[in-house]
């Protein structure tokens, strides 16, 4: 396990794939919040004026925790946030599946014809929780934008 | 410990800003939380603009009087296994190719939208798009199939 994560391939592959899927599907939120709360309110889980206030920033967060695991900068505190985002839409996931609600997801489209949630989707969910744990664990900065900052101005200066 | 005390400082940065963000442009843009309230609606047939809500007692005089039109906005899947009887199937999935199941059904005739039940949000979305398209009475039963077969109401397979 420590040398997995501290595999700078291995890291960087998980990194570009959160980060991407991140960043496109907050796109879609963040162009209709409208829609994002429906979907929330859909799960009947919260009071009636907080969808639409995470529905304002939670798109956002996705987007700016995407970049930043893909760049690699504030890596831990990014991949903590999405742990822990995805462990809140899971068990919101499931709540809705133990009561027997037919919702469509909201996940990563708005489009309410994309399908409704199943068990499919915490599989689905699960496996990216183990991802984003695994960044949240990964010990290398290779490739990432810090590194790259970090490297490159001392060495510049010095080449002076 | 160190890390997580780490990860949590960035972690408040990251929300801190997202919030801002997030506020800033839905109020530049006027969308979700500070959207204008959207101008009332009135249809040309002088209709009231949202669907109604029925409950199941108010679905099942609707059928004994023939007068409305049932539309079962269920998967196909589900439509086979029983539905209310004489229910035409458009799921909401397909509804551009299915709409023509209504074609021979008047604009002003009441049609009645139903899923699965309770939860199902199905028959909401299908009466907007029915509505949009023009159909001027539509209802949602919104307590849909499971309602209907639990009072054993006529159904069909």
């Amino acid at each position: 396990m420590k040398t997995l994560l501290n595999n700078p391939h291995l890291v960087l592959l998980v990194r570009l794939f959160i980060g991407l899927l991140f960043i496109v599907s907050s796109l879609e939120k963040i162009v209709d919040p409208a829609a994002f709360a429906q979907s929330i309110a859909s799960y009947k889980l919260l009071p009636t004026w907080l969808p639409v206030i995470l529905a304002t920033v939670l798109p956002w967060l996705e987007l700016l925790c995407g970049f930043s695991v893909l760049f690699g900068a504030f890596t831990h505190g990014s991949s903590f946030l999405l742990s822990a985002m995805l462990l809140v839409f899971t068990v919101a996931v499931i709540a809705a599946l133990v009561r027997g609600l037919d919702i469509s997801c909201g996940c990563f489209t708005q489009d309410p014809t994309a399908g409704k949630i199943g068990w499919m989707k915490v599989l689905q969910n699960t496996t990216l929780i183990v991802l984003t744990l695994f960044l949240y664990f990964s010990n290398t900065e290779s490739f990432t934008l810090l590194r790259y900052l970090r490297e490159s101005t001392p060495l510049n200066e010095q080449s002076r | 410990m160190i890390r997580l005390r780490h990860a949590l400082r960035e972690a408040g940065i990251l929300l801190l800003v997202a919030a801002a963000l997030g506020f800033i442009y839905t109020a530049a843009t006027e969308k979700g939380l500070f959207a204008r309230p959207a101008p009332s609606k009135t249809t040309p047939r002088g209709v009231a603009g949202d669907p109604t809500m029925i409950s199941r007692d108010e679905a099942w005089a609707l059928y004994q009087t023939g007068i409305a039109v049932f539309v079962d906005a269920r998967h196909d899947f589900d439509f086979k296994l029983g539905h209310i009887k004489g229910a035409i199937n458009i799921p909401l999935k397909g509804y551009d190719e299915r709409k023509s199941a209504l074609s021979g059904v008047s604009m002003d005739r009441v049609i009645v939208a139903y899923c699965d039940g309770a939860e199902c949000n199905s028959s909401i979305e299908l009466s907007v798009k029915l509505m949009k398209d023009g159909h001027a009475n539509v209802r949602i039963f919104f307590g849909g199939w499971s309602e209907w077969k639990a009072a054993n109401l006529p159904a069909e397979q």
